[in-house]
């Protein structure tokens, strides 16, 4: 048995055993354990959890845990995976009584830390000593992780002895068979299939609106909303490779235009829905324009940080107290006059053919603008501004461009998501709105279209679904932020272009590049 | 800047760009002295007590922005990465401050100055025990956060990492909230430093108070910023630290160790980052898992004022951009809820005329 084996797999129980600690401090054990009982039928609340469900997460994390270790002995004998997943298992279960023993001392002396550690109640400490008393409680702890670990690692090894990953590679394989078949055939051939595809999608897309209930139409119609503001980014961060933060201070320019010129309070103008989203457009590009002018000297951070100013200068004067006679104030506007269309007045379905309609279009327009002469320019200002400079692209006009044109999306889905709403107000127009649309585009993969839809699907539809874990969503957002960019920083879709682009141009060593600072050169994929 | 090597002035795009600062400029310039105009000189609305009691505010908060705005600074010139979450690390301070005076306040001694709690029977080195409580477990979350989310992506692209540091962000407030509730916290002072009370002067016939805890606190940021600049300028560290600032590969060829320098340069921000938390708490009284955000931002602000990169301009911006903030609403005669448009109204005005910011350097430039 090596030493460095024993060091690692004890240094991974540890981890775990912080992991663990961190997550019954947040009660985070107790909600996955609430999630598992709802599926066997027993409800369990998070405040007094049922002991089982606690048990059931405890075995998740131990087998989890053996599971890592035994796998990070590369070419190890079956033996040696088993002992390194039991000597995880025997510091994991130290951590975790180390827990329960501090829970215990203050269950025997009454200690309440509630008013501290908000999750610690009493009955929650008791659940986790399993309801029993100072020593089987501690050891049953110590016992759950040290055989569910070892469980983990026989996981492993039978996963290794019985050739899964053969399996595995096969189905893969057929899959990727059946894929090529299904693409394959001649050119004419092709083009047919992709016409059916795409009929189908838009007979599924005309029909669901209908069949969907109103929460759903909700739900999605903010998501297409999120979607034009991804593509609206898309053309300015993806496109044209320039950070910009408070781009939702353009999506708050557009909805605002909507509320005011097209709500009784506060000026009472009712222009109608249609007058008002042109103006609200061109409203929205025009901000665009004022604030592009002066700030094309700057690049990267710098422009990211003039953005987010400018984007928390809107959010302050829409919620202070100079501006409340003519924007509302912090309570924003109501009551905003939807669209109607042959006389009649739009309800939730209508609006959901609305926004699929400006998404197909976003989408079109997108398409062009990136495969254009446009798209080209943008490309060359990405990889290198002054080397596109000096190849006689007019950086300044095209990086305007980006803006105005990225401007008038998030002008478009404001408007669009005032009227839809009846309602806007500051609040929706936090700093943490830009930061989503930015992590929306990112998550999905930058400068692509179908990466924006995921996106938008992820950040916006996901939690809607997730609603049970609400306290809980906002954490594993940053956690998986996080995760994404260690794991996968071109996103869950990387863009195809650059990294066919780049296939030449590595030629040099990559080990000498770990000195570097993350300088303006491209890597797979994404953009600086 | 390459506007400037690549002189293509007669294209439009570049003539309108000359025009359009100027004018900029004038108008904001005009209407700033104008409005200062108006107000000091004809309205005339505050008398000399009220402008020493915006200063002290601002001199205060200026204390913290530039403690917060130095972290900014120090990763950004060795990293060139906004560390968004550097807000957090504060907040993170700011509750192991108050987890201090909160269990000093709890402890029975026998002894001392006739109380019977430790907060109160040694006062001073419970303040000590805070500020070591705190800036240890920001330090810490500081090199935690640079060896799990920043190192890995060292190579990658700019938004990468920025992205990551949101992310770390969002996960710190939401871990803090989880934790320890979203109910806002007040923070136990020890009588010595309790809030609200201080030196009195009298100016024009009124008495302005200089609060123990605002003068306790800018006497302590001074005192380590003074400590910071030395070890920058005259350790071993230091060096090490503006060698890899320079030129990471060099520096790795002269026997630097990059890895732990950049690690000991966040562990360095983050102490700073924590004592700034505490002072937030003594002096404010309350802290919450949002806490850290806006002074974040605001010291982000102060460190780009400065010129980000550089130590004294971080310093210097941050004292700015607090009086800035405390006077600057009253000395234009607009409203209080505005003082952050002033704050980020200056930080746009300085990023678009001067972008290498106050007391930019050259190598500012080169980082853009």
């Amino acid at each position: 048995m090596k030493k460095e084996t024993i060091r690692q797999s004890f240094t991974t129980g540890i981890v775990f055993g912080i992991i663990h600690i961190f997550c019954v401090l947040i009660a985070f054990n107790a909600m996955i354990g609430s999630l598992l009982a709802k599926i066997v039928g027993v409800s369990s609340t998070i405040t007094s959890p049922v002991v089982g469900s606690l048990i059931a997460y405890a075995v998740l994390l131990g087998i989890w845990a053996g599971w890592i270790s035994a796998r990070r002995q590369h070419e190890a004998s079956s033996k040696e995976r088993l002992v390194a997943s039991t000597i995880t298992g025997v510091s994991f279960g130290l951590m975790a009584v180390f827990l329960v023993g501090i829970f215990q001392i203050m269950l025997t002396n009454q200690v309440n830390p509630r008013d501290y550690l908000t999750n610690l109640s009493f009955p929650f400490m008791k659940a986790s000593l399993y309801n029993l008393t100072a020593v089987p409680g501690i050891l049953a702890n110590f016992f759950t992780f040290l055989l569910s670990s070892l469980l983990g690692g026989l996981i492993v090894v039978g996963w290794n002895l019985t050739r899964v990953t053969d399996l595995r590679h096969k189905a893969a394989a057929v899959l990727k068979n059946g894929y090529a078949k299904i693409r394959g055939g001649s050119a004419k051939t092709q083009q047919i299939k992709k016409y059916v595809f795409y009929g189908l999608l838009f007979l599924l897309v005309a029909i669901l609106p209908l069949k969907w209930g109103s929460y759903w139409n909700y739900v999605m119609g903010t998501v297409g909303l999120y979607v034009i503001l991804g593509l609206g980014l898309n053309i300015i961060v993806g496109l044209s490779g320039q950070l910009v933060l408070g781009y939702i201070a353009f999506f708050a320019i557009g909805a605002y235009t909507m509320a005011l010129l097209n709500a009784p309070l506060p000026h009472n103008i009712l222009l109608g829905f249609w007058p008002t989203l042109v103006i609200a457009v061109l409203l929205a590009a025009l901000a665009g324009l004022l604030l592009g002018l002066p700030l094309m000297r700057l690049r990267g951070d710098y422009l990211a940080i003039v953005t987010l100013g400018f984007g928390e200068i809107i959010r302050i004067l829409l919620n202070s107290d100079i501006l409340t006679s003519f924007t509302g104030g912090p309570k924003g506007v109501q009551d905003i006059r939807g669209p109607s269309l042959f006389g009649r007045a739009f309800n939730d379905i209508d609006y959901m053919y609305l926004i699929i309609a400006t998404v197909i279009l976003a989408i079109y327009v997108y398409r062009r603008l990136q495969h254009s002469r446009t798209g080209r320019a943008w490309l060359s200002i990405r990889e290198d501004e002054t080397v596109a400079r000096s190849t006689g692209v007019n950086t300044v006009n095209y990086k305007l461009l980006a803006l105005v044109l990225g401007a008038a999306f998030a002008g478009l889905a404001g408007a669009i998501s005032a009227s839809r709403n009846q309602f806007t107000g500051p609040s929706e127009h936090s700093m943490m709105a830009s930061i989503n649309v930015l992590c929306e585009i990112i998550v999905g993969g930058l400068g692509n279209i179908p990466g924006t839809l995921l996106g938008a699907f992820a950040l916006k539809g996901l939690p809607e679904l997730l609603r049970e874990v609400e306290n809980y969503r906002m954490l594993a957002f940053g956690a998986l932020l996080v995760a994404m960019m260690l794991i996968r920083p071109d996103g869950l879709i990387p863009s195809q272009r650059p990294t066919l682009e780049l296939e030449e141009q590595q030629d040099e060593p990559p080990s000498f590049d770990s000195m570097k600072p993350n300088e303006s050169k491209p890597t797979k994929g994404a953009t600086s | 800047m390459t506007a400037e090597i690549f002189s293509d002035h007669k294209k439009k795009g570049y003539q309108l760009l000359k025009l359009i600062r100027p004018l900029l400029g004038g108008i904001v310039g005009l209407f700033l002295v104008y409005r200062l105009y108006i107000v000091l000189i004809v309205d005339h609305p505050y008398g000399p007590d009220t402008w020493t009691r915006l200063l002290i505010a601002g001199l205060i908060l200026g204390g913290v922005y530039s403690l917060i705005a130095i972290g900014y600074t120090l990763v950004y010139g060795i990293l060139f990465m906004i560390n968004f979450a550097h807000g957090e690390v504060m907040m993170i301070g700011a509750f192991g401050g108050y987890f201090v005076f909160e269990a000093l306040n709890a402890l029975k001694v026998s002894g001392g100055t006739g109380t019977n709690n430790f907060l109160n029977a040694y006062p001073y080195l419970s303040i000590i025990f805070a500020f070591i409580a705190g800036m240890t477990i920001s330090a810490l979350t500081g090199f935690f956060l640079e060896k799990i989310a920043y190192r890995p992506l060292r190579k990658a692209p700019r938004l990468v990492p920025l992205i990551c540091a949101i992310g770390a962000s969002i996960f710190l407030q939401n871990a803090v909230q989880l934790l320890f509730s979203s109910q806002l916290r007040n923070y136990t002072n020890p009588d010595v430093l309790r809030r609200g009370e201080g030196w009195t002067i009298v100016i024009n016939h009124s008495n302005v108070i200089v609060p123990y805890t605002g003068v306790f606190s800018f006497v302590l940021s001074v005192v380590l910023l003074i400590l910071l600049y030395t070890i920058v300028s005259k350790t071993r560290l230091g060096r090490a630290m503006r060698a890899v600032a320079l030129d990471k590969k060099t520096a790795a060829l002269m026997g630097v160790d990059v890895d732990r320098t950049i690690s000991q340069t966040f562990i360095l921000s983050g102490a700073l980052a924590g004592a700034a938390g505490v002072m937030w708490g003594i002096h404010n009284g309350l802290v919450y898992y949002y806490t850290g955000f806006i002074p974040g931002i605001k010291a982000f602000t102060a460190a780009v004022l400065g010129g980000i990169g550089n130590l004294p301009g971080a310093m210097l911006g941050g004292l700015f951009l607090g009086i800035v903030e405390s006077i600057g609403p009253a000395a234009l005669g607009i409203n209080f809820q505005l003082k952050d448009v002033l704050a980020f109204g200056i930080l746009i005005i300085v990023l678009i005329f001067k972008p290498s910011g106050l007391l930019g350097e050259s190598l500012a430039e080169e980082k853009l």
